[in-house]
Parts: structure tokens; sequence; C-alpha cells
């Protein structure tokens, strides 16, 4: 199997926690400018990492919004020492998982052999499709709260610290969490490489 | 392949761009998601306000209902008129009797049953 090639460490644009505490105390005040732009600032992280939870995308923006508007309502609780987008996407994580308790659970089934072994390389935009399906079948298959890890570290860019505080959970778990997931998806992605 | 390290604190740059975009809902719908969650911030807005006054009017009416029952019991005893007092037990065991010959009769008749 082919090696991944070298992973420079992501560079995550990361909004200055004073502005952000400005941010939530003008919108505390009742500035709805100050809550756009946090909402703005959130609302792709918030619907990623709830999809990442709930699979489907419609269930996934439901929670983000659930979230966002419980947010809103919470935010003087909210402590201006400490930064925003962990908070916030504690309550995300916390509502994408309340919902996905409620509905009815659709079973999983088991991931194709012939979907994980590879495919075409997905250069057109079927193909690509196809491979975001795949990832996501995949996603589903891990547990709930690795999931989130993964996509919280890899995706958006999170420290093993921050992602402790938003699952609540020890930060040596999630190195472990994230060192799992990450095993199970690279799988999908070397086979594509390699069919390619 | 190789298998990642345990503890490689460095973001994966392939798996987190594969798995943005199988996780992205895209841009279209990201605008109408922000102007959907706004839209209703506000109804919560208004309903918080709603719920405000609604505070503020049980709270309003209590007060008003105890500064009333205050009132009436000032009003009412400034008004009544003055009532005689009535005596206690102590007072009348101690008062002199209003008929001196009492005592001795009840006195004589203790006597009388030892």
């Amino acid at each position: 199997m082919a090696d991944l090639p070298p992973q420079p460490a992501r560079q995550v644009a990361r909004i200055p926690q004073q502005d952000e505490a400005d941010l939530v105390a003008r919108a505390v005040a009742g500035d709805r400018a100050a809550f756009g732009l946090l909402v703005e600032r959130y609302a792709g992280v918030a619907r990623r990492v709830a999809r990442a939870v709930l699979g489907n995308s419609e269930d996934a923006d439901d929670a983000a919004q659930d979230a966002m508007l419980s947010a809103l309502v919470k935010l003087e609780q909210y402590d201006a020492r400490r930064p925003f987008g962990p908070w916030l996407l504690r309550i995300v994580a916390n509502a994408a998982t309340d919902r996905r308790r409620r509905r009815s659970v659709r079973r999983v089934e088991p991931l194709d052999v012939g979907l994980t072994a590879g495919g075409p390389r997905p250069d057109t935009t079927a193909e690509r499709r196809a491979l975001n399906e795949r990832l996501r079948q995949a996603l589903a298959e891990l547990p709930e709260r690795r999931r989130m890890a993964v996509v919280l570290f890899d995706v958006e860019g999170y420290s093993h610290g921050e992602i402790a505080l938003i699952l609540g959970i020890p930060e040596g778990t999630v190195r472990s969490e994230v060192f799992h997931a990450r095993r199970r998806l690279r799988v999908l992605l070397v086979d594509w490489k390699e069919e390619g | 392949m190789k298998d990642p390290l345990p503890f490689d604190h460095r973001p994966d740059m392939v798996l987190g761009d594969a798995l943005r975009q199988a996780l992205d809902p895209g841009e279209e719908g990201h605008a109408a998601f922000i102007a959907r969650v706004l839209a209703r911030a506000e109804q919560v807005r208004v309903m918080s306000w709603d719920a405000v006054l609604a505070r503020w009017a049980r709270t309003g009416v209590a007060a008003a209902l105890v500064v009333a029952l205050a009132a009436g019991y000032f009003v009412g005893r400034a008004t009544a008129p003055p009532t005689t007092v009535r005596p206690t037990v102590p007072d009348v065991l101690l008062a002199p009797p209003a008929h001196p010959g009492e005592v001795e009769v009840v006195l004589a008749s203790v006597i009388e049953n030892n």
C-alpha cells in the first residue's frame, strides 16, 4: 500500500478570543448583527459536526439550528475567558446526540466489501459523490464519539484539549478515538488512491 | 499503508479534506440555513421578552395583592370603634372580688367537705 503524502499541520483560521467575547457581549445586549456574525462564523462547523453524528443532512441542519438557538438563550452563561467555539460545539454535539436518540434509529448496513476494497478514482462529479457517500457510510459505522472526535480534529482543526472540552472526555481518550477512527477511514482513502 | 502513530498530534490534511467534502452541505444551503436560524432567533427574542413581561406581571400582581391586604388591614383598624378590653385570666384572679362574701362562702364549703 502506498503511504499517504506528508501532511503539514493544518492552518485553521481561528477567530481571536477577544473578538468573540465582544461579539457575545453585544449579542447578549440584544445586538442582532453580532449574533448574526457568530452564526455565520460557526454555521459550517456546526452543520458538519451535526451531520457527522446524524448522517442525514436535514436532521443535522435541524439539530444545528436548535443548538444555535439554545446557545442564544444561554449566551449569558458563556464564560468569556474561554474560547467560544468549543462552548458552542458542545451544545451542538449534545443537540445532535439528543436528536439521534429521539428519532427512530435506522440500522446502518455494514459497509459493502466491494466499496471498501476501492473503486475507480473519483475524478468526475459522480465518482466524487460516490466517494463522499462511502466516507459517510464508513463514518456512520464508527461509534458516535469517535466520529465527532475525528471530524473535530481532522476537519475542523480543534486540538485534543479543545475536543476533550467539547465532548466532556479526557484528552487521552480523544487521542485514542481519533487514532481508531483514522485507521478505519484511511483504508478507504488509500484504496481509492491506489486504484487511481 | 503505515498505521498512524497513536499520538500523532497533527491533523491529517488528506483525510480532513475528504471528510469535509463528504460532510459539507454546500454553499447554497449554507445561506438558507443562516437565514433560517436568524429568523428563528427573532422569534426566540420575542418569546423571551414575553416571558420576562409575564414574570414581571406575576410579580406585580402578587405585590399589588400584598399592598391591598395591608392597606385594608390598616384602614380597617383605623376606622374600627374602640373595643372594650377583655380582662385576662390573671387579672380576674388578682382583682378584688366584687362581692367580698363570696370568698368566705367558698372557703366554708371547702372546709366542710374536708
